[in-house]
Order: structure tokens, then C-alpha cells, then sequence
């Protein structure tokens, strides 16, 4: 009864509200672009980007920028660079991920070491801190997360096209390369706003888990979407709020619950 | 007489992959409304051609034009439906209902970042019904039968009502009964709406008893009308050798329009 009462205590609280709302919009974005990564077979680009993030995030810290700001131009640097190795044939997609979040991450480490050491606040990037979620902070994730998913929704159905056959849809005129280099700026742009709220660690299972679970419904894509982006939400603020009334890692909570839900699926998808 | 109008004409069409020659000196001419059955040996150059024709594989040579224009130069892609080879081979755990997926069929260039309008929706329930898919239209698209998946394909092809389809093979690994009925509907759409059709093909059967055109192709390509005179083992012997003799038993041609 006493957690009860936190909980609608804590609605009360700038610091919570900031939260909920950053965190919702994240939740959607990744959901969505997840779902769209799964089936591109691309789910591994999320765990290589928040990874070369993290030299982006050293490099705002040490310079004294908005880390969110330098994580998404490296971020950016990173999706283009795994698209010129892949399209100049230097290397095979995983490779190419590989490569990238491997220089990202020991730049990273090198500028720490230049710097003087690990800090706070660069842990927090890596385990994430949706709760110390600031003004400046939230404006960014809601302007660069409102337009993610509007981007998505815009360009839904040939992004879908795409994915599954990316031949017809070219031949249908569709601009397969100009959409595919938004598409991965898109992912560029969810992975650094996830970094804030989930941490560099556990940004793959955002993206991936609502994804997986409304796989195993068996609907229709649209179906498909919709639950996705639910069960995003549902984990996002249901971690938020279990990891604020028993002081326990935001981060852990979220995807401990992303995953219980996909386990609850994956049980419907045998017993159906 | 009414004039044939062209739809696809090919000249000294020469093709090449990985360095050697698959198709060569390729000259003919499609006219609208034609049914052509393209047969020959594996790595004869049927597929190569398709490609070609569609713009996909580049020719070292010849002029290709659809409906009289290059198609260095051709724009106007939604006249055109190909079926490819590899369609059917979907993921079987895509999440694609049978109607989202037809509906892919009117995504171009010309809608581009805007939403499927009603009268979208209107072709797309309208090609269901026409071959004959409606039930399955909220089913997912791994739960088909083989035979399912080919009628959903060319419905995707049909909603973007072009007026001239390729099909690469679309008859693989399904049973007789299941191929008869999808021929029928392929001779439906030739007859009922004029559309043009260019199917690759191993079934010998169906092309002489079905279609107006035979292509046959061995990196050469040679095209005949079939007509009552047409003698098939002349025609096949020179893509496939003469050491083969086809044998066509007249009453399988009367069974398929007897079943009709």
C-alpha cells in the first residue's frame, strides 16, 4: 500500500514526469526502428553503434558539449562509414560493425585516459540514468525522437517494401539507397537517445526485445508494429516506475521486464 | 486486319555475366495482348533476359525498347509486373498479412512518403478477387500453400495493373492440379484484360497448349507463333539438341480446355 502511495507521489515530481515523457518517446522510437532492424537482419548495427556512441560521449565530457550532441555526430560518422565498407565491398556487414565499434569504444578509452579517469557521469552514459534526465536533455530526446518516428511514419510503407524485397522495390522506383542511408541515420539517432535513459550496455535490448516478443504473436504488420511499440512502452514505463519506488538500476529494470514479456510470448507462440 | 502494336522489341541484344556471353545477337518483337512462353535449357539465358528487358542486368549490346521507348531512357515502370524466381521464397516468419503484402504492389515512386489512398485499396481487393484469393486476405503470408503464394504474387504484380507481366518460373514445386488452375487464370488475365504476359517455364505442355508465342533460348534466342502448323520438336531440338525428341499427346491440350 505504501509503494502505492510513492508511486503517485512521484507523478508529482519534475524530475519523474521529465522521465515518463523521455522515456516513452524513446521506447516508441526503438521499438519501431527495432522492428524494421530484425527484419533487415541488422539487428547487431544497434549493439555496434551504441558502442562507437560511446567514444562520441568521452569526446563531449573531455571537450566540455553536450555529450548527447558529439555521441550522435560520431554516431552518424560510424553509420556512414559501415555503409562505405559495405558498399565498397572492404567489408561484410558484421565485419564492418565490428570494425567501427571497435575504433569507437578504444577512442573512447583513450580519451578517458587522457582525461584522468572513469567519472560519474560517464558511467551513468554507459548504465544509463532516465531519472537525472534534465530540461536540455528532454528537448533534445523529444525534438530528435518526434522526428524519428515521424520520419518512420512518413516513409512506412516503403521502408516495408524494402525490407522485403528490396529488388521490386527498386524497380518500382522507389529510392532504395537515398531511404536505406535515412533509415540507418534514423538508428544513429534512436541508439543516442536510448544511451541517455538504457546506457550504452543494454541499448541492443531495447531495440530488439518489443520487437522479438510481437514477432511471436504471428500478426500481420501492422499487428506486428503496434504491439511492438507497446510492449516498448509498457517495459520502458514500467521499469521507470518499479526502479523509482525501490531504488533499484533503471536500466536493469526495463530490460528484465522487456524480457519477461518476451518470454510470455514466446510461451503463447507454443501453446497456440 | 488490325494492326499488332509493339510492346517489347529487342535488337542485337547481347548479354554478358561474370565475364561471359549468356545472351547473343538476340532480335524480336512482342506485340500487346501476345502470351509467350520462354523455354530452353538451365543456363540458357531465360532469367538473364528478363533482367535485361527490365532494366536490372546491363547489355554490352543492342537496343531493348517498352512500348517504343529505350529503356536507358524508360520511366514509366508501372506498365511492368515481374514475378521473380526467387519471390515464393520469402521468409515464412515475415509479419505480412496476404492484403498488406498485395498492397506493396502500388508503393512507387509516383505515392512516395504518402499513405495507400481508398482507391488503392480498391485495386488491391479487386486483384484478390481476381485470382480468386479474397478468403486468405488476412491470413500471414508463411501459412500459404505453394500454390497460394504464386496467385498472391501475380495479384501483387496485377494491382499495379501494368499491361505487360514477367514471370520467372512461378510453377516450381507444386502439383498438377494447383498448375492447371494457375494457368487458367494467367490465360484469364491475357484474354480478359489484354495484359501482355512473358513466363519462363519448363512446363512444354503448357506453353504449346496454352500460349501464342514460344521463345526458345540458348544464349541464342529463336521465336515462333503457335499455331496448328508449328512443329514443336523442330523448334525445341534446336535450344535443347537433337539427340531429344519431345513427345506432346494431343488429348492433354483438349483435357486442359475441357476442364474449363
Amino acid at each position: 500500500m505504501n509503494e502505492l502511495v510513492d508511486v503517485f507521489r512521484l507523478f508529482g515530481f519534475q524530475f519523474f514526469q521529465n522521465a515518463l515523457l523521455g522515456g516513452t518517446i524513446v521506447a516508441l522510437a526503438c521499438a519501431w526502428v527495432g522492428l524494421f532492424l530484425i527484419l533487415r537482419k541488422e539487428a547487431m548495427i544497434g549493439d555496434g553503434i551504441a558502442h562507437t556512441a560511446f567514444g562520441g560521449i568521452a569526446l563531449g565530457l573531455f571537450l566540455g558539449i553536450n555529450p548527447i550532441l558529439t555521441a550522435l555526430l560520431v554516431s552518424i560518422l560510424a553509420v556512414l562509414g559501415i555503409s562505405y565498407m559495405r558498399k565498397r565491398g572492404l567489408a561484410q556487414s558484421d565485419s564492418a560493425i565490428a570494425v567501427m565499434l571497435a575504433v569507437g569504444f578504444s577512442t573512447g578509452l583513450i580519451i578517458i585516459s587522457l582525461a584522468g579517469g572513469f567519472n560519474v557521469e560517464l558511467f551513468s552514459f554507459l548504465f544509463g540514468s532516465i531519472l537525472t534526465i534534465d530540461q536540455t536533455d528532454l528537448i533534445i530526446v523529444s525534438i530528435l525522437g518526434i522526428s524519428t518516428i515521424l520520419i518512420l511514419g512518413i516513409f512506412y510503407k516503403e521502408l516495408l517494401s524494402m525490407t522485403f524485397d528490396e529488388e521490386d522495390a527498386r524497380l518500382m522506383g522507389i529510392p532504395v539507397r537515398l531511404l536505406s542511408l535515412t533509415f540507418n541515420l534514423l538508428v544513429a539517432i534512436t541508439i543516442v537517445l536510448s544511451i541517455k535513459v538504457i546506457g550504452v550496455i543494454l541499448v541492443v535490448a531495447l531495440l530488439v526485445l518489443p520487437g522479438l516478443s510481437a514477432l511471436q504473436l504471428n500478426r500481420s504488420f501492422k499487428g506486428t508494429t503496434l504491439a511492438a511499440i507497446g510492449f516498448g512502452t509498457v517495459s520502458m514505463t514500467t521499469g521507470i516506475l518499479l526502479s523509482a519506488v525501490y531504488n533499484v538500476a533503471t536500466s536493469g529494470v526495463i530490460v528484465f521486464t522487456a524480457a519477461g514479456i518476451f518470454l510470455f510470448t514466446a510461451i503463447y507462440r507454443k501453446l497456440e | 486486319m488490325q494492326e499488332k502494336i509493339p510492346v517489347l522489341e529487342v535488337s542485337d541484344l547481347h548479354v554478358a555475366r561474370s565475364n561471359s556471353v549468356v545472351i547473343e545477337d538476340a532480335n524480336f518483337t512482342i506485340h500487346q495482348g501476345d502470351y509467350v512462353g520462354i523455354v530452353g535449357p538451365n543456363g540458357g539465358g531465360k532469367t538473364t533476359l528478363l533482367l535485361a528487358i527490365l532494366n536490372i542486368l546491363p547489355k554490352t549490346r543492342g537496343t531493348i525498347r517498352l512500348f517504343g521507348q529505350d529503356i536507358e531512357s524508360f520511366s514509366r515502370w508501372e506498365k511492368v509486373a515481374y514475378v521473380p524466381q526467387h519471390a515464393v521464397n520469402f521468409d515464412p516468419h515475415f509479419p505480412l498479412a496476404v492484403r498488406e503484402l498485395v498492397s506493396l504492389g502500388r508503393v512507387n515512386r509516383g505515392n512516395l512518403g504518402r499513405p495507400l489512398k481508398r482507391k488503392d485499396w480498391e485495386s488491391v481487393d479487386e486483384a484478390l478477387e481476381f485470382m480468386g484469393i479474397s478468403d486468405i486476405a488476412n491470413r500471414r503470408i508463411g501459412q500459404l500453400s505453394g500454390g497460394q503464394k504464386q496467385r498472391v504474387f501475380v495479384a501483387k504484380a496485377l494491382v499495379r495493373k501494368p499491361e505487360i507481366i514477367l514471370l520467372d518460373e512461378p510453377i516450381v514445386g507444386v502439383d498438377a492440379g494447383t498448375q492447371e488452375k494457375f494457368y487458367k487464370k494467367l490465360s484469364d488475365l491475357n484474354v480478359a484484360k489484354g495484359i501482355t504476359i512473358m513466363l519462363v517455364t519448363h512446363d512444354l505442355t503448357a506453353v504449346f497448349c496454352r500460349m501464342s508465342k514460344v521463345m526458345c533460348m540458348n544464349r541464342w534466342v529463336n521465336t515462333a507463333e503457335i499455331t496448328e502448323d508449328l512443329k514443336p520438336n523442330e523448334v525445341l531440338r534446336k535450344a535443347y539438341g537433337e539427340h531429344f525428341h519431345f513427345v506432346f499427346h494431343e488429348h492433354e491440350c483438349k483435357r486442359v480446355f475441357e476442364d474449363e
